[in-house]
């Protein structure tokens, strides 16, 4: 693992709350990781355990009207930015860190040009202004291959495809040159063929710039293609983290082994698939330990308070949030 | 956009057509026999029968539809039955007085809802948002003729700021624009009403669109965000209504001009009614029609701008 000063991004601690029927409940809590350049960290889990959320509060996006950080900080090259206004986040969004979301469809704003939409992101973090800002924001759309960018610069999004929409997105992103990119779910919304072209993409950009990336998917064999190291969320938890061939080898979190054995796939038997027994607790009615234990064939009295997460012994970048699994493995804490 | 806009202006064409065939069929169903009314009630069958020859109402449907509709579209609105003066000269005369009404009270509808509804749905469930929506509620429930009274009561009989009756002088360009000041208040204040509660709803849909979220996530101040992303989104259902609501305005400046006296169709309609002067109506009912056509067809123009999807359909 590189130093800590080489860190461009670290999150420590990261609780967020929401607010439902005037009640606050942790929807992620005590999320803790770190990304280096040059390096993709795949973000997993199920719809709803908080991937996204770690997401937008790393940007410092969650709603205001019902959504707050409670607890934690998040290290922009040491800089903390949970306590920044609105109006310091705007010159970090956008430059340091630049966000893809989900839905290219409805991601770019509709009554805008989309060469403007391109350049706006550069108007406001660079000294580009006018024909400067315009010539840029056609070269970096070039750079994501949009076909004849030059002549579609003053297209709106209407006139593109959902894969050309994403990347008139990841240019967007690049604009300012982010020190970190964190990529929503980039692809679920596209056809397979596209999903793999932007991945291809994504990767060829990452390489050549050195950025960090934080890459949010449930998709596993997404995960295996791109990902350097991959962390596991379960309801709001960030369960395990490891290098993404350790994880696939040596899944130690039980939770992950689950999540693992329930991949269909074409050299096995569909009668093979295990399926997770019983359900996500709901967000109002989450234990305070570990909120696997209600699903977890190892589960023991210590698992009614929270496990921590600590590194292996045999190896301290594969760490686990468990009592039973950090026990058997001889952990150094 | 030129493609739109020859495509809109065609379709205006026959809609006119059509709201001018519905006006001669209504003039002719209305009750009452338009030589009895001028010649009074005793006329001899002779005198009647020659003025409705005279007026052509002896001619088959047909052939008096044909008349009507070529005598119109030569611009010819016929004569008054009363006043035996030109229809059309006596709509020119007091067509500006309208106008600047409608066109005052719109623009202060636009220019004092539109912030306004911005600003409340920017601070949805606050103080400001709870003083808009209550005075919205207010704008949309008074009728226009009451606030119309309250208005004169308050700030022309009591304060003495303006004339009570809003004719203006003629050749004094001034006494006509404080004359003006009270009806387009009393009319604008509906249409701020109308354009606000528009405005607040739609910003608060817009605001929640993922599109928001990325302009945000670009670093874009919030203030751009607001104004740029969030309101050229928004303007789409806000030109709908204003521009139904022109329709709407045309119709409460009648009671506008008559509670402050002004001259204007309003009160020409409301004569011409009490004097059955038909052809009068009927020129008026034409002038009517053909304000709303141009009002839809600038709505449409408008949508072309705001809404790059429409003009390139």
């Amino acid at each position: 693992m590189s130093e800590a000063g080489e860190l461009p991004l670290a999150v420590d601690g990261l609780t967020t709350a929401f607010r439902v029927e005037g009640r606050w409940y942790d929807a992620i809590r005590d999320v803790s990781f770190s990304v280096a350049r040059n390096e993709t960290l795949a973000l997993v889990g199920e719809s709803g355990c908080g991937k996204s959320i770690t997401a937008l509060s790393i940007m410092g996006l969650v709603p205001k009207a019902n959504g707050r950080i409670t607890a934690g900080r998040v290290l922009l090259d040491g800089r903390d930015l949970v306590p920044l206004d609105e109006t310091e986040m705007e010159k970090i969004r956008g430059n340091a860190i630049s966000m893809i979301f989900q839905e290219p469809m409805t991601s770019l704003n509709p009554v805008l040009p989309i060469g403007f939409q391109v350049a706006e992101a550069l108007r406001y973090h660079t000294a580009l202004t006018g024909e400067a800002a315009r010539a840029r924001a056609l070269a970096l759309l070039e750079h994501v291959k949009v076909p004849s960018a030059a002549r579609r610069f003053d297209d709106y999004p209407h006139q593109f495809s959902g894969g050309m929409r994403q990347r008139v997105m990841i240019a967007i992103a690049l604009a300012c040159s982010p020190q970190i990119i964190l990529a929503d779910e980039p692809t679920t919304a596209l056809d397979v063929t596209i999903q793999a072209q932007v991945l291809a993409l994504l990767a060829e950009l990452k390489s050549e710039t050195g950025m960090a990336m934080i890459f949010i998917t449930h998709n596993l064999g997404v995960v295996a293609s791109i990902a350097d190291r991959v962390a596991v969320m379960y309801a709001g938890d960030l369960i395990e983290i490891a290098p993404v061939e350790e994880l696939f080898e040596h899944p130690m979190h039980p939770y992950t082994e689950a999540l693992l054995s329930s991949i269909p796939r074409v050299d096995r038997d569909a009668g093979d698939l295990k399926p997770i027994a019983g359900q996500v607790p709901p967000i109002t009615a989450m234990p305070s330990g570990c909120r696997y234990a209600d699903r977890c064939p190892l589960r023991v009295p210590r698992c009614a308070t929270m496990p921590p997460l600590v590194g292996l012994a045999v190896d301290p970048n594969h760490q686990v949030r468990c009592w039973v699994r950090a026990a058997d493995e001889s952990v150094s804490a | 956009m030129l493609p739109y806009i020859v495509k809109r202006l065609l379709v205006a064409v026959p809609t006119l057509l059509a709201v001018l065939t519905v006006v001669f069929f209504f003039v002719r169903i209305a009750p009452g026999d338009p030589a009895f009314i001028i010649l009074g009630d005793q006329a001899s069958p002779q005198a009647l029968a020659a003025v409705r020859h005279e007026l052509g109402l002896d001619q088959p449907m047909a052939v008096q539809y044909v008349d009507f509709m070529s005598t119109v579209l030569k611009g010819d609105l016929g004569t008054s039955l009363v006043t035996h003066r030109s229809v059309w000269g006596e709509i020119a005369n007091v067509l500006p007085y309208t106008i600047e009404l409608t066109l005052s009270a719109l623009v202060i509808g636009v220019v004092i809802g539109l912030p306004l509804g911005v600003a409340a749905a920017r601070h949805r469930n606050e103080a400001l948002d709870y003083a808009a929506r209550l005075f919205s509620l207010a704008g949309l429930s008074f009728p226009a003729f009451v606030s119309a009274i309250m208005l004169l009561l308050a700030f022309a009989i009591e304060l003495h700021w303006f004339p009570v009756i809003s004719e203006g002088r003629p050749g004094d360009p001034w006494s006509r624009v404080n004359a003006l000041v009270l009806p387009a208040v009393n009319l604008g204040l509906i249409m701020v009403a109308y354009v606000m509660r528009v405005t607040r709803s739609s910003m608060l849909g817009v605001l929640g669109e993922d599109y928001i979220r990325t302009a945000r996530s670009k670093g874009v101040p919030a203030r751009v965000v607001i104004w740029r992303h969030a309101l050229g989104n928004a303007m789409i259902p806000v030109v709908t209504v204003v521009g139904l609501y022109l329709g709407v305005l045309i119709g409460n400046s009648v009671l506008t001009e008559i509670v402050f006296n002004r001259p204007g169709l309003g009160k020409l309609i409301v004569n011409s009614l009490n004097q059955r002067d038909y052809t009068m109506l009927e020129g008026l009912m034409v002038i009517y029609a053909f304000f709303i056509v141009i009002a839809n067809l600038l709505t449409d123009l408008t949508y072309g701008l705001v809404d790059p999807r429409v003009s390139q359909r």
